[in-house]
Parts: C-alpha cells; structure tokens; sequence
C-alpha cells in the first residue's frame, strides 16, 4: 500500500469524524496500520478477531463517538453474527473498511474464499458497500459510508483493491 | 447465591452508571432489581458482544462508569476479548460474569464451567486483567462491587450464581430497537452530546 494511499484513507476517516479504530492487521493494509497508530487524532484497539471489533464498534457508536472497523475482507466472515444481532436487531453501525483479498489478480490460494464470499455475504446480511480500486476515490468513499451508515443505522463497508493495495 | 438478590445489591450501589446487559432472564430479573436504571441500561441479545459493547462504551465514554453484566456462555463465546481488556486497561470498566454454569435460556443445558475445570476468573488474570475474582456469597460480591466500581483497573467478577430466575417478575416489552433508542436518548441527555441528531432535511 502506497504512502499516498494510507494518507487518503487517515483523511477519510478524519474527515468523517472517526477517533476510534479497531483491527486485526493483516498483509495488504500493513503500512496503514502503523500509520493509525502514530496518529495522535485516533485511538487504536487491537483485537483478536473481527466479530470482536465489530462489537466494540458498536459500543464506540452508543458513545456519540465515531469507530472504523479495518480488516481483510475475511473478517467479514468473523463478524457477520455480531453484525447481523446489532444492525438488524437493533439498529447499531459499524462502518468497516476492509482490504479486497481475492479479487482479480490475487495470487494466493487461500485468499480465494475471501474473493467468492465477500460480496455475497455483505447482500445477505443488506450492507451496502462499494469496491474502490482508485486511490483518489478513497477518501470521499470513507466519507459516503459515514453519511449513510448514520442516516440508516445499518452497516456500510468500503473495500479497497487494485493498485491501492498492491 | 441467587442472581437477582446479588441484581439488587448491585444496582443500590448505582446511579449515574451506564450498563450493557447479556441475554435471557437477567434481562428480566435486572429490568426489576434496578428500575432506576432502566432507561441507563442497553438491553441486548448478543451472546459475545456484552464486554466488547461495553469496552467501546467505555472507550468512547472515558470519564463515564461502564459495566457490563456479562454470563458464562456470552464470555466463553469470546474469551478473546479479556486479552484485549488485559492489554488496552481501560480505568472505567466493572465487568460482572454470571455464571450459572448453563445455558439457562434454552432450558439449562450446561456451560464449560460446570465441569469445575474451567475457572473465568483465571483465564481473565491470565490474559492480563489482574483483578479477576470469583464470588461465592452475597458479601463477597457486594464486596467486589464496591472495589469494582472504584478501581482505576479493569476488575471483573466471576458470580457463581444458581441456575434459578427469581419468579413472578414483571417482563420487558420492547425489542432491541426499542431499547437503543431509549438507552442513546439517556446517554444524549445526561453527557449533552448528540448521538442519533436530525437529518440535513425533515
């Protein structure tokens, strides 16, 4: 991921009024997670799985301030029993930033299920989401997921793919 | 050890507190035991979210006491949670676990911890949150309370609780959308923030 990449994301977020960020690393965001944590405007929680950090989301939400969740698409898998009870159930956010795992050019095998179960599982559970592959996209794309997760109570998600994070 | 009378003495001890509260019938038992803090409580049915919902509270609300009344399978659902309280320490979080040793909400199937083998209250010193107890009777829980409620550490107490649900109690009627409202309505008025605010046009 490209210096100029993290910094669009970081604006995003600031943008959109985020202070809390919880992640689980992984590979393809690895020079953003670093950069979260140097900055003195966002507190990062580490977490030992994405359903936790789901949850936690939530609980920043019912606080008045504004969380991200950032993770490798496969976390959505991890998440998909917190985030269907909070945003069906009651109505509670989590806006999730995840990089796109198994997208066209991935050249991991074990990255290929995160691929086929990413978008099925966010139209299962009606979250909206888009797909950025353009750097100068990012920061407007943060942004959007803000508006409309806090005008729908519901979840949004943006994936990053493509040059931004290879 | 009965859970609503351990409920009570909790809840005498609250006032400005905001609660995030497990599944089942501690729902209904806590909705009696404190009726002062009804509209200051997150009623949910989130097996595994209780303590994370309740550390991103406290996380977002770092001048605000947390407390999350979590159960045996909530917590076993996600142990993974006590390493990162052991880790990020936050100074306003009371975590009380009732352990029943069942799935009592389901007809009372057993948890892992009524083998005896399994102690929450170690696994939690063990991934760092040092003031984990268990409690056996009324006064040593109300004791933990008090301690809990003061502490500028992470303190969780494990309740050993019967598997039994105090009868003849008045049920909650509103769902879980009901209760968000209610609960960030409370939050807004009583911190003056905005949380859930009007849309650009009505």
């Amino acid at each position: 991921m490209q210096q100029s990449a993290v910094d669009a994301v970081i604006r995003g977020l600031k943008r959109a009024g985020v202070s809390i960020v919880c992640y689980l690393p992984d590979s393809l965001f690895k020079e953003l997670y670093p950069a979260l944590d140097a900055d003195p405007d966002i507190r990062t929680i580490q977490v030992t799985n994405e359903g936790e950090g789901a949850a936690i989301c939530g609980g920043v939400f019912l606080s008045g301030k504004r969380a991200a969740l950032v993770m490798e698409n496969s976390g959505l898998r991890a998440s998909v029993e917190p985030l269907a009870r909070m945003g069906l159930g009651a109505g509670i956010p989590v806006v999730m930033l995840m990089s796109y795992r198994g997208d066209m050019g991935e050249n991991n095998w074990w990255a290929v299920p995160h691929g086929v179960t990413m978008e099925p599982v966010l139209q299962a559970l009606r979250i909206p989401y888009v797909v950025e592959r353009e750097e100068e996209r990012i920061e407007q794309a943060i942004f959007d997921a803000y508006e409309l997760a806090y005008s729908s109570y519901y979840h949004t998600a943006v994936a990053l793919s493509g040059s931004i994070v290879r | 050890m009965k859970r609503f009378e351990c409920m009570t003495k909790l809840a005498a001890r609250l006032s400005d507190e905001l609660v995030v509260l497990s599944l089942g019938a501690s729902v209904d038992e806590w909705y009696n035991a404190a009726p002062h803090m009804r509209s200051a409580s997150l009623f949910q049915q989130q097996l595994g979210c209780v303590t994370p919902q309740a550390f991103g509270l406290a996380a977002g609300l770092p001048e605000r006491q947390i407390i999350s009344l979590d159960t045996d399978g909530g917590l076993l659902f996600n142990l993974g949670i006590l390493a990162t309280l052991g880790n990020e320490k936050p100074k306003n979080l009371f975590v009380v676990v009732w352990d029943n040793e069942m799935y009592q909400s389901i007809g009372g199937p057993k948890t892992h911890t009524a083998s005896g083998t399994v102690d929450l209250a170690a696994i939690a010193r063990g991934a760092g949150v040092t003031h984990a107890y268990t409690a056996r009777t009324l006064d040593e829980f109300d004791a933990h309370c008090e301690a809990g409620l003061a502490s500028d550490d992470p303190y969780i107490v494990v309740a050993k609780v019967a598997g039994t649900v105090q009868p003849e109690i008045k049920r909650k009627h509103s769902d879980g959308r009901e209760d968000k409202y209610i609960f960030v309505r409370h939050v807004e008025a009583t911190e003056g923030i905005t949380i859930m605010g009007p849309s650009e046009h009505n």
